[in-house]
């Protein structure tokens, strides 16, 4: 089947139920979306399909064929960072860094969703991404401060 | 993988005891880095540093990088002391290396790597600086006295040449045996930057942690394990499961059963059709409530770990008394990336990548398993995605390496979440006893007696089977080191202990005793060892104490620390900080807690409601006092994080077992807190010139208790029990 990654149609010929998490790491090669639990309860295999966040993990590759999907290796065009990753480096928000792709993934359909988000939006959106090493405070302000990115660049 | 060959040749001609080994190359070391600058332009000054030809400085971190920032910090130490850009330090993970161990381990843990490179890794960085400028300074015909090195240049008045172009000649300069350290007052870097090395690849996904090495010819395998800790296959029927596209083998081993396939998903997929019968287990009959139970009631005083004056009978003569049985869980690390390991075995050589916190003891693992010789074990360790401790144990190593020499191929095993959780190395559980007794207002004497299940003697049935295929006298060096690296005494039951055998409270009256449980269970050690749970009992005791002294918790503790201390020091900060004597909302109450961890002393304040019965923690104040700070921003990211981790298991972790059965086998049972609940959380470190001390675990231990003291003063209820909402909604229940 014909998944379109990050821009690019790539053929893979996995059952139609393979979550879509293993044909990203192991068919297209794009190992930046992690396996945390395989059962949507982490975010940490957060992608975007149809630029919604879906858990890669229960997603099953037949329900996403043809549709477009954008991974943490999407987001940066030539070198220069999303705006979402930008505000995570000037946060300093990783430290070991296995969630953050989820992270950013989610943290950037929301901003798409609302662009000025409240404490209360970022509660209701990020909650659903877990940090094992505590980096939720520099996640909350690395989302408002990519809403300033985005609102100045206006891009993305 | 990195180019080990590169610095490999000074291995065996530097000849160290520590870790870090400065040893002067004499004889043939001299020689060798003369051939080797000559051939490549790098001037490898010791073990840990080579100035390239480019002028940028390769440094191996000998500890895992588990998210704490240790390669910041040690990129930080050089790139300071040697004089470069924090962006021109390039860092490389050490894998097994012989002569990176210490007291016969490379391991990452107990808060000790940045304490323990401070000196040693400046000496390193200051020593090729030195020789760097002896090389410049002999060119331009001027002493060395006279330049220095910034900004990657050995400069002399306007004169300055690159470091690059000097590492031939520097290569033929001695070894500076006391190379002179920079001052305090002299740091461009430490404890003035806030930078991380490491943050580009884990934002655009370029980081490579376990998980994900490739290697070449690798297949990838799914493993099964039992339901029981230590349960064994007896039946596996795998015949559809082995016709599956891209299945390779399915194989039972004495630890569960490996499916293996060219791809993981194949491997996952197949596991449907594998049906397998299990034997006990080790850890049958084990249930939870019924251990809890009997360590509540046990009666008997255990071994004495501390005694001072007479705690007995000075509690028996207070005016009040208090205290009562505190109990913690089993617990799991759950780190976001599930254990996993890549070996590739040939003959009786093994080749292992793995997200490790010690090298050594995964050569000992799957040496043991193997039955070949730990020297014929390689390690490379990749990004840790979280470690926690977890990733001391070598047991995916081992696995990984069985199958490997069973199929033949390289091989990639990855654990499922389930897996994760399930065979765990647990954090043991604790029931405390604390009394306590007031007289005339005053602390009259403190008595506790701990019963958790012992790391050590854990050790000594797991460790020690592991490593039982082994010659004896390695055995015990692995035990005795991995108990001197972890401890902060060196007698009797030393983790179950810690924090209060060594407490820096200056009772008159004071008696700890000990007492190990032994269950087939295997634990280890878990983010703070055994101060995650000591914090939470001293820290409830003397909340107990000041309330049975109707003094503040401030007032109580400042008449029972040292005065002049470190603890003074930082619980006047925080009680500054936190606002202490000011009104806070109806229906919120502050709680206090201070512990030491590692030579580190962190006070919290936090500020506690109730929403319905849930217990939320809305704000955290945290001073801490760690020494000389190296990277500001790292040391706030980890009390952060270790407030963040800690409330996690202070509010709602445990594991139990029914029967020998793990009954938290994901997420949803083993809840972590996530961003809804997460407090403000407000960190003040304060600044010191003392040598630097830990950082990665320190912030954890007060936060427990913090909580259940703010609880009390919010409703009365006094909670000796972990986790505080499981005590809390079944309070009053017997």
């Amino acid at each position: 089947m014909k998944l379109v990654v990050n821009g690019k149609p790539v053929e893979v010929s996995v059952p139609a139920d393979t979550p879509l998490l293993w044909a990203l790491r192991e068919e297209v090669g794009l190992t930046g979306t992690k396996y945390g639990c395989g059962r949507a309860l982490c975010g940490a295999c957060t992608v975007h399909v149809d630029g919604a966040p879906k858990r890669s993990c229960v997603t099953a590759c037949g329900d996403v064929a043809d549709k477009p999907i954008i991974t943490i290796e999407g987001l940066a065009e030539n070198d220069v960072l999303h705006p979402v990753q930008q505000a995570w480096l000037e946060e300093n928000v990783p430290q070991c860094g296995y969630c953050q792709a989820g992270q950013i993934m989610t943290a950037v359909a929301l901003l798409k969703a609302r662009p000025q988000p409240t404490d209360d939006d970022i509660d209701a959106a990020m909650s659903a991404n877990l940090c094992r090493c505590g980096t939720y405070p520099r996640i909350r302000k690395a989302v408002h401060r990519a809403a300033e990115l985005l609102a100045k660049g206006g891009s993305k | 993988m990195t180019d080990w060959s590169r610095r490999g040749f000074l291995q065996g001609v530097l000849v160290g005891s520590g870790a870090l080994v400065l040893a002067a190359c004499g004889g043939g070391g001299q020689e060798l880095r003369i051939q080797h600058a000559d051939a490549t332009g790098e001037l490898t000054a010791n073990l840990y540093i080579t100035v390239l030809p480019s002028g940028r400085i390769a440094l191996i971190v000998n500890k895992a990088e588990i998210g704490q920032g240790v390669a910041t910090g040690y990129a930080t130490l050089v790139a300071d002391e040697i004089g470069v850009p924090i962006d021109h330090v390039d860092v490389e993970l050490a894998g097994s290396n012989k002569e990176m161990r210490k007291g016969g381990l490379q391991i990452t843990g107990g808060s000790t790597s940045t304490a323990d490179a401070y000196i040693p890794l400046r000496h390193a960085a200051a020593s090729a600086r030195d020789m760097l400028i002896a090389a410049a300074a002999a060119q331009w015909h001027v002493p060395a006295s006279q330049c220095r090195a910034e900004g990657g240049f050995v400069v002399h008045g306007n004169d300055k040449l690159a470091f690059g172009e000097l590492t031939r000649a520097a290569a033929r300069m001695p070894v500076p045996e006391k190379p002179r350290l920079k001052t305090p007052a002299e740091f461009t870097l430490i404890g003035k930057t806030n930078r991380r090395v490491d943050i580009r690849g884990k934002i655009d996904g370029s980081a490579h942690f376990g998980i994900d090495v490739s290697v070449p010819d690798m297949v990838n395998a799914y493993a099964i394990h039992g339901p029981v800790f230590g349960a064994k296959p007896t039946q596996v029927r795998a015949d559809a499961a082995k016709r599956r596209p891209g299945v390779i083998d399915v194989i039972a081993f004495d630890w569960g059963v490996a499916i293996v396939a060219d791809k993981f998903w194949q491997a996952r997929a197949a596991a449907a059709d594998v049906e397998v019968t299990w034997d006990k287990g080790d850890a049958a009959g084990l249930d939870t409530a019924e251990l809890a139970k009997a360590l509540r009631t046990h009666d008997g005083d255990g071994t004495s770990m501390h005694d001072k004056g007479d705690a007995k009978g000075a509690i028996e003569h207070g005016d009040v008394k208090v205290g009562g049985v505190y109990e913690a869980p089993y617990l799991a690390h759950a780190p976001l990336e599930p254990n996993n390991a890549t070996a590739h075995v040939v003959d009786d050589k093994a080749e292992i990548w793995a997200p490790s916190q010690s090298p050594t003891i995964a050569q000992a693992f799957v040496a043991e398993a193997l039955g070949i010789d730990m020297d014929d074990v390689t390690v490379h360790v990749t990004l840790c995605g979280g470690g926690f401790g977890r990733r001391a144990i070598g047991d995916a190593c081992a696995q990984a390496a069985q199958i490997s020499r069973h199929v033949k191929r390289p091989v990639k095993l990855t654990w499922t979440r389930e897996s994760d959780m399930t065979q765990a190395w647990y954090r043991p559980i604790y029931a405390v006893r604390a009394e306590g007794a007031v007289r005339g207002g005053a602390v009259a004497g403190v008595r506790t007696r701990v019963l958790s299940q012992s790391i050590p003697l854990s050790g000594k049935t797991t460790f020690g089977a592991a490593l039982s295929g082994l010659p004896g006298p390695l055995a015990h060096l692995f035990e005795d080191a991995a108990l001197a690296l972890f401890s902060t005494s060196s007698v009797g039951d030393i983790f179950a202990a810690e924090g209060l055998s060594n407490s820096p409270y200056t009772f008159a009256n004071f008696e700890v005793t000990a007492d190990p449980v032994r269950t087939k269970l295997p634990v280890s050690f878990w983010r703070s060892v055994g101060n995650s749970v000591t914090g939470f009992v001293m820290e409830g005791l003397v909340d107990e104490l000041a309330v049975a002294a109707k003094q503040d918790p401030f007032a109580l503790r400042r008449a029972i620390l040292p005065p002049a201390s470190k603890q003074r020091r930082v619980l006047d900060a925080v009680e500054k900080l936190s606002k202490w004597s000011e009104p806070l909302p109806a229906g919120r109450a502050r709680g206090l807690a201070r512990h030491m961890a590692f030579g580190t002393e962190v006070a919290q304040v936090a500020e506690v409601e109730l929403e319905g019965n849930r217990i939320k923690v809305r704000r955290v104040y945290c001073v801490v006092d760690c020494g000389l700070i190296v990277n500001p921003d790292i040391v706030k990211a980890q009390m952060e994080s270790a407030v963040i981790f800690g409330l996690s298991a202070a509010l709602d972790q445990e594991i139990t077992l029914v029967d020998g059965v793990v009954q938290q086998r994901n997420f949803d049972a083993f809840p972590a807190l996530r961003m809804f609940e997460v407090p403000e959380i407000i960190v003040q470190a304060l600044p010191s010139e003392d040598k630097p001390s830990g950082i990665g675990e320190p912030g954890l231990p007060p936060i427990a208790p913090a909580v259940a003291n703010a609880l009390f003063r919010l409703t009365g209820v006094r909670l000796r029990r972990l986790p505080l909402q499981r005590a809390w909604n079944e309070r009053g229940a017997a």
